[in-house]
């Protein structure tokens, strides 16, 4: 099945290029120019992943990630020509997966994100995981607590489950780097901090004294034992 | 204990031009006072005692009279009649005065021819031993006139200043006498003691009074001086809109106006300055940021044209291949100028953490020891056994690290690249060194200016923008470091590069040489 990406770019030029290079690369590309349109091509399309950009007229790309979020948990990575930390992490705390800077190193490099976030999890050996008051339904890509489900974004279940799947190992922030967004090198932990922030507010029942995802000091991560 | 109050005052009269110009005051008017008191003093005393002498001498003179006209005009022949004339002399003068008391004695002058048959009348409180002997004298060769002298006297036990007067009396028969009248002139010397102790209180009334004037004279004077140099302070600590009270019209007012239009252009430069200097950093960081997007597009079209190079001939793929690498440059300088605009805006925190500077060295070198290999030299890295554990932002110090030693393959002319770690207690170091061609005692001094090259006609294999050096220097300046180079014409060039070892650490040294010649180092 061919997967589908959603383009938001406000550059006609380069939101054509970009398309171009995912449709050779055999994907199917749709673009879009302003953060409106976004959102009805996000309806329309109903891509498998979003690529977008920041800085969009009208409604800038945080604006629109936190409405994709609002309905959906397909990945998103944020583009962006912004350096600067506090637009990272803004677009991290709007809902957004990952983040590529302007220029990327090359466009290998952004496919090799995309593949992360497309990528399916192997076959678990376990169907289903307890932590604490959480059941992780890992075939079925679901979190419920007491019976109800949960919301989170396939990121976020990579996440949670990756802690859950061994419960005494601390993971440091790399490692999770490593597992959860396929990182091979050297990258931004604040990608880590910023979605077990997120994780958090949705899971736990005190995200200021967390339980469940556990932070150990100086190194990094790790479950909550119950 | 003296030695520390002493030094103590001198401080404080160092300090304060108050109490300076206070203690002048008092000191000079105390000298004038003095003057002034001690010239009142003598005149007034001087006056007091002439006038007192000179009544003495009226009534001595009227006294004498008497005495003589009584001895003259008596007639008395026999020693009886004559002795009780003589004995009624004394007290007789004794009560008869105006002002004061006087004692008197009635002495026959030694050495006449005659014998002395009448007895020498005397006051009960006075005897012949104080009247001087040489008034004695000089009184029985003067001739109708009075004789006086000021002498202190013992009057039972108290020493009274007093007035001696002298003069001849011819006694009828009993022949040369002597009359000698003693006016105590205590009460004008208690009159002069306690016009002198008044004097002196007043003056020592008046010091005050002038200390104290003096005081607040010089505090309206020095208090808004105090204020101006108060102020100006602040205002030089960077507090640009402080500005002095301005009341009246006199000189300090002026002075007051003076230092706040200074101030104010002070403030309006420096606040013009640092807008333009914000407006330019903004603008380089815009311009940095609106040529991203662009410079993107052109990378992926030209990547996408390296995927179908094949297709390409040999003259197109040349141009693919200048398009792709002076992309490549256009974007590293892109990305140095945003990093130099933060750095200008102050916008740059760095994230210390505890780091091995051994692994961080480690992977800076294995990140060049491609561009090493293809010039042909080694790199030579050295580092101590186990961590050197330092509070790091461990991306910004590679970044340093991959800059020195892409820097020293560029100039090292193919020869190894000694790479050495050093620590301390308090500071951990990095030498680079290369034995390439190295720099003049002029391009040291440039080399961590922006944009400067130390041959800009030379071949650039690396492709650095010019702000590498300029940009490390930054890394370290934030690190609170330091980045050093020496290097010798034609012998090679070494960067340190040192560290405190705790973020806030001081240190004075580092833990490796810089100065040590290149061609010592050579044969190590």
């Amino acid at each position: 099945m061919v997967q589908k990406v959603l383009v938001v770019e406000d550059e006609e030029l380069l939101n054509r290029q970009l398309c171009d290079m995912l449709e050779t690369a055999g994907y199917e590309a749709v673009g879009s120019l302003d953060g409106v349109n976004a959102m009805l091509a996000f309806k329309s399309f109903n891509p498998d992943l979003v690529l977008l950009d920041i800085q969009l007229p009208p409604t800038s790309g945080i604006e629109v990630c936190k409405q994709i979020r609002a309905i959906s948990g397909v990945p998103v990575i944020m583009l962006t020509a912004k350096t600067d930390d506090e637009d990272v992490v803004a677009g991290l705390e709007a809902g957004a997966d990952d983040y590529i800077f302007k220029p990327m190193p090359s466009f290998k490099v952004l496919q090799a994100r995309i593949e992360a976030r497309l990528r399916p999890k192997p076959v678990p050996e376990v169907n289903e995981l307890v932590i604490g008051p959480l059941v992780i339904d890992v075939l079925g890509h679901e979190v419920r607590r007491d019976g109800v489900r949960v919301p989170l974004t396939p990121l976020e279940f990579n996440l949670l489950q990756t802690l859950a799947e061994a419960p005494k190992q601390v993971f440091k922030r790399e490692d999770l780097l490593k597992k959860v967004w396929g990182y091979h090198y050297d990258a931004d932990t604040r990608l880590v901090n910023v979605h077990v922030q997120r994780l958090r507010s949705k899971i736990e029942d005190d995200p200021d004294n967390p339980k469940i995802v556990v932070t150990e000091r100086g190194v990094g991560y790790k479950a909550g034992q119950f | 204990m003296l030695a520390g109050i002493f030094s103590a005052v001198i401080g404080a009269f160092r300090r304060s031009i108050q109490l300076r110009y206070v203690a002048l005051t008092v000191a000079f008017s105390a000298v004038a006072l003095v003057a002034v008191g001690g010239f009142l003093s003598y005149s007034i005393g001087n006056g007091l005692f002439h006038t007192r002498v000179e009544q003495i001498l009226q009534e001595s003179k009227r006294a004498t009279l008497d005495v003589q006209n009584t001895f003259n005009s008596s007639g008395a022949t026999d020693v009886v009649s004559l002795q009780v004339l003589v004995n009624a002399v004394v007290p007789n003068l004794e009560q008869n005065v105006a002002s004061g008391s006087r004692r008197v004695a009635l002495l026959r002058t030694p050495n006449q021819a005659t014998d002395q048959f009448l007895q020498s009348p005397i006051s009960s409180t006075l005897v012949d031993s104080d009247i001087p002997i040489a008034m004695r004298a000089k009184v029985a060769k003067t001739e109708n006139r009075l004789v006086y002298r000021t002498v202190t006297l013992n009057v039972s036990g108290n020493m009274e200043p007093s007035v001696i007067v002298g003069s001849k009396i011819t006694i009828p028969i009993a022949g040369q006498y002597e009359l000698y009248l003693v006016y105590d002139i205590s009460d004008a010397q208690a009159t002069l003691d306690f016009m002198q102790s008044t004097l002196a209180f007043g003056g020592l009334i008046m010091i005050l009074l002038l200390g104290i004037v003096a005081y607040f004279v010089t505090g309206r004077i020095v208090g808004p001086v105090a204020r101006a140099a108060q102020v100006a302070e602040e205002l030089a600590l960077g507090a640009l809109d402080k500005r002095l009270p301005e009341r009246g019209q006199d000189i300090v007012a002026t002075l007051a106006r003076s230092f706040n239009q200074m101030a104010q252009s002070l403030e309006t430069q420096i606040g013009e300055l640092s807008k333009l200097s914000k407006m330019q950093q903004r603008f380089v960081s815009d311009v940095s940021h609106e040529l991203r997007t662009p410079l993107t597009t052109i990378k992926l079209a030209a990547e996408m044209l390296e995927a179908r190079s094949g297709e390409l001939d040999e003259k197109a793929q040349r141009s693919l291949d200048t398009l792709i690498s002076q992309v490549a440059r256009f974007e590293s300088l892109l990305s140095d100028l945003l990093e130099i605009s933060r750095y200008d805006a102050g916008a740059v925190v760095a994230e210390l953490e505890p780091n091995d500077l051994n692994t961080v060295v480690k992977l800076a070198a294995a990140g060049l020891e491609p561009l090493a290999e293809s010039l042909g030299c080694a790199l030579d890295v050295r580092v101590p056994k186990g961590e050197v554990i330092a509070d790091l932002d461990r991306r910004r110090i590679e970044r340093v690290l991959r800059n020195l030693i892409s820097n020293a393959i560029e100039h090292g002319s193919g020869k190894p690249i000694v790479i050495e770690v050093g620590q301390s207690k308090s500071a951990v170091a990095v030498t680079i060194t290369d034995f390439g061609v190295g720099m003049s005692r002029n391009q040291m001094d440039r080399v961590f200016d922006r944009f400067w090259r130390a041959d800009p006609a030379r071949k650039r294999t690396t492709g650095g923008t010019g702000l590498g050096l300029a940009i490390s220097l930054e890394d370290t300046h934030l690190h609170h470091g330091w980045l050093q180079v020496t290097s010798e014409l034609g012998q090679g060039t070494t960067f340190r590069v040192t560290l405190p070892r705790k973020n806030g650490g001081i240190f004075t040294e580092s833990p490796l040489p810089l100065g040590e010649t290149l061609s010592q180092r050579k044969i190590v």
